[in-house]
């Protein structure tokens, strides 16, 4: 136990003083959008892990994300490692909208809102053209840094809300809210009965959970120094951090970040394999077809599935306990 | 204020109408009977589409004939994926259902860019510029021969739920799985076959859209939001509350065109959507008391 809890300070001062030793932009890049990822899928976790409410709407909030970052550099001229926390929290609001409009009952309404709202607000990055420059798209002024550090201040920026997304996480699973939480995932009628009030710890969870995501589009947008309504709001998005959280084991703090270092090296190598014409179109697909099959055979993730498997290695006994399937109800 | 305008986009909203009713009716059936969203549902009318659009190139097969076609394969197809995957999910967390259906979507839509690219394409017959003029009013002759076609397999669709024995199966088994499963329904085998249904129903919207709309792989993400827009005014589950709430979605959006450019038009689609969301839930026809996902 006592190696394991060191393995996270580690990592930190390892990632801290990593630029100093690798120059290459290529792996600093890499590393850069693994955190971006990791922190999303840190995020989507509070929710779609520990509530067990399933979002599809994580492109929604990125883009809204960059197109808030943009319009305040581009109007206000306010940069964006000023304003990102404000987006964060501008986010959490639509977040908490969304999740009054479609978290107060139980049901079908969280997935089918989440679902469409990514493609209203493309509509309306597409369709306000005086604001947003419709399809054409919005530049962004570049950092005035020397080409070599270009990259840092994204690197530590973006690594810094990884950082936080992990406090925040490790924070609500060791609070009563995380309890509350966990409580709704798993029997949301006696949650309510024992006087959880559940409606508000979900709009809660969900506003915290979608606010990274509004971070990581505002950091991506000046990273690019452009945006435009294909890329702010891409499906990828929403599907790599899916399955980044599945990979690794849903509802657990660390699951997300190990889910984002194994998927998000693979995209890149898998796109950089595939034939460039239709190189995004593969991607989809595999992501599609790694989604299906992780549901399937993998539904716990890694790193409770291996739990699971250490504790019936040492203890015999309770390995059928962990191993017991819920009969099907329907059928 | 132009009335001609006006009554043009009514019978043009009527006929759109039924089209949609039929796009929503695979959607609604399945929701009912599995309490799963089907994600994939508008990229399985996309990709009959395609199917479609391939035959009328290859074999210049009319996009109304094509329907015979697509719809049993589908079916089939539909059955194997709830025997063989989905059937497995039974009895864990649905929202895992739900994500395999969003794969499906996926799936679907980078194959066609895969092999199709991303560009649009369109289902342009010989009669696609037909149209002819009633007291006035035009109407596309395409219109009026898809929402016939629509029409005529919903009024299929309708006859099977109510008078076989499978469409009693598939009613009980929407309305009390366990309660079915006590008086003799095999509730699995009733499922799965309402499942390539409802897939084969998604198949034969495809020719119409191809031949109304023109389509790319992303687009299903638009008709998704479309469909879901219809399927929750009607109350989930409720294939009457679906046709009647095709009809005014329809309709509303053909008399928003009159007013608004035509961008916006499919915000009259999420406007309804997330407006019935925050009064009434339940939909216009809801009276699910059956909690789901």
């Amino acid at each position: 136990m006592g190696a394991r809890r060191i393995v996270p300070f580690v990592a930190l001062a390892l990632f801290l003083i990593l630029p100093i030793f690798v120059r290459e932009g290529f792996y600093l890049d890499l590393l850069l959008f693994t955190f971006m990822y990791a922190a999303m899928s840190v995020g989507w976790d509070i929710m779609g892990g520990y509530a067990g409410y399933v979002s599809l709407g994580t492109a929604g909030f990125f883009g809204i994300g960059s197109y808030a970052a943009g319009l305040l550099v581009v109007h206000y001229g306010i940069p964006v490692f000023v304003s990102a926390p404000f987006i964060g929290l501008f986010a959490a609001l639509i977040g908490a909208g969304l999740g009054w409009v479609s978290l107060r009952s139980r049901g079908t309404s969280f997935v089918i809102v989440t679902l469409t709202f990514t493609y209203v607000v493309q509509l309306l990055a597409l369709n306000l053209r005086g604001i947003t420059g419709g399809s054409s798209g919005l530049y962004l002024p570049l950092l005035a840094l020397p080409a070599e550090f270009v990259i840092l201040p994204f690197y530590y920026s973006m690594f810094a809300l990884l950082v936080v997304a992990i406090l925040v996480s490790l924070a609500i699973r060791r609070s009563k809210f995380g309890l509350g939480l966990i409580a709704i995932r798993e029997e949301e009628g006696k949650a309510d009965g024992s006087g959880v009030n559940t409606s508000l710890y979900k709009i809660l969870a969900f506003a915290i959970s979608v606010s990274f995501a509004g971070v990581a589009g505002a950091l991506h947008a000046q990273y690019l120094n452009y945006m435009d309504p294909d890329l702010a709001f891409e499906l990828i998005i929403t599907l790599s951090v899916i399955i980044m959280s599945l990979v690794g084991g849903r509802g657990t703090v660390w699951g997300p970040v190990l889910g984002a270092f194994i998927i998000q090296p693979l995209s890149v190598y898998l796109i950089y394999l595939a034939p460039s014409g239709i190189a995004g179109q593969v991607h989809l697909v595999a992501l599609g077809v790694v989604l299906v099959l992780v549901v399937m055979f993998l539904p716990d993730g890694i790193i409770p599935t291996f739990e699971t498997w250490r504790a019936g290695r040492s203890k015999p006994g309770r390995a059928s306990l962990a191993d017991e399937q819920v009969p099907g109800v329907a059928s | 204020m132009n009335w001609e305008l006006l009554l043009q986009a009514i019978v043009l909203g009527i006929l759109t109408g039924g089209v949609y009713a039929l796009m929503a009716s695979g959607l609604t059936l399945i929701f009912g009977i599995m309490r799963v969203v089907n994600v994939a549902h508008a990229a399985m009318i996309v990709t009959a589409a395609y199917v479609s659009w391939l035959l009328y190139k290859n074999y210049n097969l009319d996009p109304i004939a094509s329907i015979v076609i697509v719809m049993p394969v589908f079916f089939v197809a539909g059955a194997l994926t709830q025997r063989l995957i989905l059937r497995r999910l039974d009895g864990r967390d649905v929202t895992l259902t739900v994500l395999v259906t969003f794969g499906f979507a996926i799936i679907l839509e980078g194959l066609q860019g895969s092999i199709w690219s991303s560009s649009f394409q369109a289902i342009n017959t010989s009669y696609s510029l037909n149209s002819f003029e009633v007291g006035g009013i035009y109407v596309p002759l395409i219109r009026l021969i898809s929402a016939g076609a629509a029409l005529l397999i919903l009024g299929a669709l309708f006859v099977l739920l109510v008078r076989s024995n499978l469409g009693r199966a598939i009613r009980a088994t929407t309305q009390d799985p366990r309660t079915a499963a006590l008086v003799g329904v095999n509730v699995e085998h009733v499922t799965m076959l309402a499942f390539a249904i409802g897939v084969s129903l998604a198949a034969a919207g495809g020719p119409l859209l191809g031949m109304l709309f023109a389509f790319y792989p992303a687009t299903h993400w638009l008709w998704i939001g479309k469909l879901l827009a219809i399927v929750v005014l009607g109350g989930m589950g409720s294939l009457t509350g679906t046709f009647v709430a095709a009809m005014i979605l329809g309709l509303a959006e053909q008399i928003a065109v009159v007013f608004l450019p035509l961008d916006w038009a499919p915000l009259v689609f999420y406007g309804v959507l997330f407006g019935i969301l925050v009064v009434r839930p339940r939909g216009l026809f809801g009276a699910t008391a059956r909690e789901s996902l």
